[in-house]
């Protein structure tokens, strides 16, 4: 009867989430407990993902496809392009501020959602995962620092 | 441009009292599985701690709700070993304690009601202490007789239903995650993260009103057996567990509590009637300490809700569901104030639709791109 309620995902979420930059870092038995938290949902392409101003629930990974990050109502010039392996949607979680931009699925793409919720949960209760996570997301946002100084002409 | 935060209305509040008041009229139909999975949630909610720690350090789930359910029931097995000869020996003691305490109690009620008698003139004409001494005596003497077969035969009755106590509660812990994602995995993109949301806070509000309501009965039990201890009555450690615990039912448990104690009290100190009072002002006191200072802070905490709404809402839960509904009244409105809230923030949320009817549209599209000539 339970087989009812039994996850329908592929066994190799784990694997795939290896791919992603800001898992990278985790051993095989850290990847298959964030997996245990990860929700799996597909978009088509052009469909909204969240908006801006929304309050952030939930970080996305990029599994497949592509997405767009844009200014509301803006689609035709778009902030950033990920694609698979790619993370979006942390900012609102860390600053628990609005959505700073819209998420459109450029393609058919499949995504992987965790929940605040679970994520500070995990982030509270496994110190090791935190550590790796949290040097993982200040690499990330180290590289948009510099990125946005190479733009300005100044060195960080 | 961020959207201001949805603030509940009062169509949203008035259909949330109405639903919990239909729930409630439903629930007492199915009692006999309700009070069971009410108390499986309170056992869940207790261990759910354990087992979320032991699938942070990588144990599967399956693997986590088996090493803690085992583990519970070994430690119950053990403490059931452990007391077993000391309840035994303790169980003629209780047996001819009841008859001794409930004369006590007798005894100080015709006390006080001489006193009333002694002093206002209405009672003594309506012969107060012959009328209530009568009707207890004949209550005493005929209860067993009257009212014994019926209360075993609920025994009987409610006994199997019992059994499914630790059954449902391993069940919720293995795989309450599974119906968790069973129900998300059925939920549109555009609501998602509303859903997600939703579920966390009704798991959050349960968890935080039943652990509330352990916190509550630890502190309720501390303060009475102090009191207890300090006015001379003897077993207070007992008697403020006892009597915390029957503080779960609103209003009625109190009562019942603070009799209990009173006959004890009368019992332990016969001629001297100012221990039964002072147990009495002991249970008014702490009645206050609870509405005043100890609820707020750890049951109304989990409801977020103004006081006057609940205290109602405890009354209309007993009009409709007697003792059950009182017991179950307050859990059960803050899930569907939760639920309600949220519902009416995605239903009132114009852009969602939206979304999800272009997303719709966008999936026919698809369904349909090979079909045209």
């Amino acid at each position: 009867m339970f087989r009812l309620f039994s996850p329908s995902r592929p066994t190799g979420l784990a694997q795939r989430l290896a791919g992603l930059a800001l898992l990278a870092e985790l051993t095989p038995r850290e990847l298959k407990i964030v997996a245990g938290l990860v929700h799996q949902r597909q978009a088509l392409a052009g469909e909204v993902i969240f908006d801006e101003g929304e309050e952030g629930q939930a970080i996305y990974f990029v599994l497949a496809g592509q997405v767009t990050i844009c200014r509301q109502g803006d689609s035709g010039r778009p902030i950033a392009l990920l694609g698979a392996g790619q993370v979006f949607g942390e900012l609102a979680l860390i600053d628990g501020g609005p959505r700073s931009a819209q998420a459109r699925a450029a393609s058919d793409c499949e995504l992987g959602v965790m929940f605040r919720g679970d994520f500070f949960n995990l982030m509270e209760s496994h110190a090791l995962i935190a550590t790796r996570i949290s040097f993982a997301l200040a690499r990330h946002y180290a590289g948009i620092v510099r990125q946005l100084a190479a733009a300005g002409g100044a060195q960080p | 441009m961020s959207r201001p935060p949805y603030r509940a209305g009062p169509l949203v509040w008035a259909g949330v009292l109405a639903a919990t008041c239909l729930l409630l009229a439903l629930l007492q139909k199915v009692l006999w599985l309700v009070l069971p999975f009410l108390f499986a949630l309170v056992a869940y909610y207790l261990v759910l701690p354990l087992k979320q720690r032991l699938v942070l350090r990588g144990l599967s789930h399956d693997s986590a709700a088996v090493a803690v359910s085992v583990g519970i029931f070994s430690l119950l097995g053990v403490a059931m070993l452990l007391s077993a000869p000391w309840l035994s020996a303790q169980l003629p003691a209780l047996q001819s304690g009841g008859g001794r305490y409930l004369e006590g109690g007798m005894r100080f009620l015709g006390e006080t009601l001489a006193w009333l008698e002694g002093r206002f003139a209405f009672a003594a004409r309506a012969q107060l202490g012959q009328a209530v001494l009568g009707g207890i005596g004949d209550f005493v003497e005929n209860f067993a007789a009257r009212h014994l077969a019926g209360a075993a035969l609920a025994a009987a009755a409610w006994f199997p239903s019992l059994l499914l106590i630790p059954f449902l509660a391993f069940f919720m812990l293995r795989d309450g995650w599974r119906f968790k994602r069973f129900l998300t995995r059925a939920v549109p993109n555009a609501y998602f993260e509303r859903t997600l949301y939703l579920l966390d806070q009704v798991d959050r509000t349960a968890r935080s009103y039943f652990q509330g309501l352990l916190k509550l009965t630890v502190l309720d039990a501390v303060c009475l057996a102090l009191g207890l201890w300090l006015i001379g009555v003897s077993s207070p450690l007992l008697l403020g567990v006892v009597t915390a615990v029957m503080a779960w039912i609103p209003y009625l448990g109190s009562i019942a509590g603070c009799l209990l104690v009173v006959l004890v009290a009368a019992t332990d100190h016969p001629g001297n009637p100012s221990v039964a009072y002072a147990a009495i002002a002991l249970f008014v006191t702490v009645r206050l300490l609870d509405d005043f200072v100890f609820m707020p802070a750890t049951v109304g905490k989990s409801l977020n809700m103004h006081p006057l709404p609940t205290v109602l809402m405890i009354f209309a839960g007993g009009a409709i569901a007697g003792v059950p509904g009182l017991v179950l009244v307050l859990p059960l409105l803050g899930i569907v104030a939760a639920v309600g809230e949220t519902l009416g923030a995605v239903l009132s949320d114009p852009r969602l639709r939206a979304r999800h009817r272009f997303a719709r549209a966008l999936l026919r599209e698809q369904a349909s791109r090979d079909l045209r000539c």
